[in-house]
């Protein structure tokens, strides 16, 4: 018992360090009353520690953490290659949030409690990592709790405006109804099935027939727990008020990461619960419940309500929420497809997607640290005033756009190619005329940038070292992936593999 | 309608109706108090359930611990009877059919579905074998636990910590 739980630990050293740092962050805020500078960095060395640690157990596939007497082979956590590039990808975003957060001046305000802040920011990440290889549903539910309790706090949590509490508030309440709902979901599953383990339930669903109503029912509240996560229509309603409330910051944490962690518990879920059979990379699910249809449906919903949705915004912020949920429709096709094609398209996608946002949102930082505004008529004329950023801004949407020559085309290229190859026309046809619509509201913010003229005074933009650096860190992978794509496909190709029965 | 069932229903409307008097109550003393029967009734059902452990931990810390702090919070702050609580309700009928489709799925399939069952001698006590299965199998669990609560802790204390000026 003791050695597995030794050997089960071994496997989890990134999680752990997370918990460890976390931990310290806590102490060193109640030590150093006075000076807070240091913990920024000690939670950077945290995350670089577990994603150096990530990257060095690329091919462990195994369960862990078993449950049950020794013939047991199923257990709390799955560790393999899929979940672990995740894993890579949310605590890529984690770093570069922290750096975010050091430039942005919403954050300076309260850097006497810059510990909570962190702390907070910490049991995000490990909520996060928890997630995306737990395999036994009291696993799922306990990981989305943790990444759940400490988004509420950090929405609110510069309490500079009304809007920000109010935010808060909104995503705790959504929020408890939406996991209490899913928990009632896993307590039917459970009910029918009597086991919370996703393995055990593929066992069972191989060999009975169940009750193909309650047992639809049942799916379609658990998606309403994980559809809130990753904003997916018609559980999105959350998202711009939140996104748009929430320290910049913490807004673009939420858009990749939550989103990551989120894309991989469904993928893990449906996979893995509902998987009959995998025919050349083509995953065959049991009968029962047609997730195919169900989420192409909801990929369409959800990708044309984001996108004419921000049609009519104009603070940046909200524009950008509902883009992320027009993203996140089209990810879903990735999964609808119900293919490793799909797959791969999916992980692209959230690679190019982490370097496109976050830059987004740092110019948008950078701006409202300046002119103290997010709102789309402010930024007429700033992209002579401030040229750099300008372009820079030029790049990113059109990589959001989805247009060469950035990255962001390969990534929506990969999602059309994983549709045509499952003959699914019309979808791509309807995600194409989307990519349309959305070239509007993304050039509009251009338009004022370069064209409309003001008649104030074009304030001054203060653009530091850092900021550059940060900016380019970003913006060179989103031009050279656009051309030369071959290194992403081959990490995510490397990385596909999803523990099955 | 077995004994089982009559008291199974007993408490089922305990808690349903002192919870309908919690969010309906313009008085927040009477929300209060009447919480306390809500928690009542769920413990009552968990030992119905043979959950003697949580039944115990329930009245404990929900009634014990939480229930009367909140009631010293209501009582301690000032003009408590002169706050004007919004507790009015809209869009009563399209509640209502929502509600009653909901209710009706629910009913439909709970009745009509086989649940899995098994014959199991119920335990004369429940302690013993949670805190062995917390501690050994499910040890992740009971640390990630602690790590919510912390979280949890923190959370609470940033948002009610008043900021300077």
């Amino acid at each position: 018992m003791l050695e597995n739980l030794f050997k089960d630990l071994s496997l989890i050293y990134p999680e752990i360090i997370v918990s460890v740092t976390l931990l310290l962050v806590v102490l060193f805020d109640l030590i150093y009353d006075k000076n807070k500078t240091i913990i920024p960095y000690l939670g950077l060395i945290g995350l670089f520690a577990a994603l150096f640690y990530s990257l060095g157990s690329v091919d462990i596939e195994t369960h862990a953490f078993i449950i049950g007497d020794t013939g047991n082979k199923f257990g709390l956590l799955s560790l393999d290659p899929f979940g672990n590039y995740f894993r890579i990808i949310i605590l890529i975003t984690s770093i570069l949030i922290i750096f975010f957060t050091k430039s942005s001046s919403e954050i300076h305000s309260i850097s006497e409690r810059s510990g909570e802040f962190y702390t907070l920011l910490l049991g995000m990440v490990l909520g996060m990592m928890f997630m995306v290889s737990a395999s036994d549903l009291i696993m799922i539910y306990i990981s989305v709790e943790i990444l759940s309790l400490s988004s509420y706090v950090l929405t609110g949590f510069t309490k500079l405006r009304d809007r920000d509490s109010e935010a808060s508030l909104k995503y705790l309440i959504y929020g408890s109804a939406s996991s209490g709902i899913m928990l009632f979901g896993m307590s039917l599953i459970y009910g029918l099935i009597g086991s919370t383990n996703i393995y055990e339930i593929n066992e069972v669903l191989q060999t009975t027939s169940i009750n193909s109503i309650i047992y639809s029912f049942a799916l379609i509240l658990i998606f309403a727990g994980i559809g809130f996560k990753i904003s997916a229509a018609p559980f999105h309603f959350w998202t711009p008020d939140v996104y748009e409330g929430a320290p910049i910051s913490i807004t673009a944490f939420l858009s990749v990461a939550s989103k990551a962690a989120g894309f991989a518990l469904l993928i893990r879920f449906v996979k893995v619960t509902f998987l009959a059979d995998n025919i050349e990379g083509n995953w065959i699910l049991l009968q029962g419940f047609d997730w195919q249809n169900f989420l192409i449906i909801i990929s369409v919903l959800t990708m044309t309500l984001g996108n004419f949705a921000a049609l009519w915004q104009d603070n940046l912020k909200r524009m950008l929420a509902y883009s992320s949920i027009a993203h996140a429709g089209y990810m879903l096709l990735g999964i609808a497809v119900l293919t490793d094609q799909g797959l791969l398209a999916v992980m692209i996608y959230f690679l190019v997607y982490l370097l496109m946002n976050i830059g987004a949102f740092y110019i948008v930082m950078i701006i409202a640290n300046n002119i103290g505004s997010e709102n789309i008529n402010d930024y007429n004329k700033l992209g002579s005033a401030a040229p750099f950023l300008g372009v820079s801004l030029t790049i990113f949407l059109i990589s959001l756009t989805g247009l060469p020559p950035t990255a962001g085309f390969i990534s929506k290229l990969y999602i059309f190619i994983a549709l045509l190859d499952v003959k699914m026309i019309a979808v791509a046809v309807i995600a194409v005329l989307n990519s349309v619509v959305s070239l509007y509201y993304y050039i509009r913010v251009l338009k004022h940038m370069f064209i409309n003229e003001t008649d104030k005074t074009v304030p001054e933009i203060k653009v530091s070292l850092n900021d550059v650096v940060f900016i380019l860190i970003l913006l060179v992978p989103t031009l050279i992936l656009g051309v030369y794509f071959s290194p992403i496909v081959d990490f995510a190709q490397a990385f596909l593999s999803i523990l099955v029965n | 309608m077995e004994l089982y069932d009559i008291i199974f229903y007993l408490f089922a409307a305990i808690t349903i109706g002192s919870a309908i008097v919690v969010v309906n109550s313009k008085n927040i003393v009477h929300a209060a108090f009447s919480l306390l029967l809500t928690f009542f009734g769920v413990s009552g059902i968990y030992v119905l359930l043979g959950a003697d452990f949580i039944a115990v931990v329930q009245i404990m810390v929900y009634v014990g611990g939480i229930l009367i702090l909140l009631l010293f919070g209501v009582m301690l702050t000032n003009r408590i009877t002169n706050v004007d609580i919004r507790s009015g309700s809209i869009q009563v009928i399209p509640a209502i059919i929502g509600l009653a489709i909901f209710t009706a799925i629910l009913f439909w399939t709970m009745t009509s579905t086989n649940w899995k069952s098994e014959k199991f001698e119920l335990p004369t006590t429940t302690a013993f074998q949670i805190g062995d299965i917390l501690l050994s199998e499910y040890v992740l669990i009971f640390e990630l636990l602690g790590i919510l609560l912390l979280i949890a802790l923190i959370g609470a204390a940033s948002i009610a910590r008043r900021d300077k000026e």
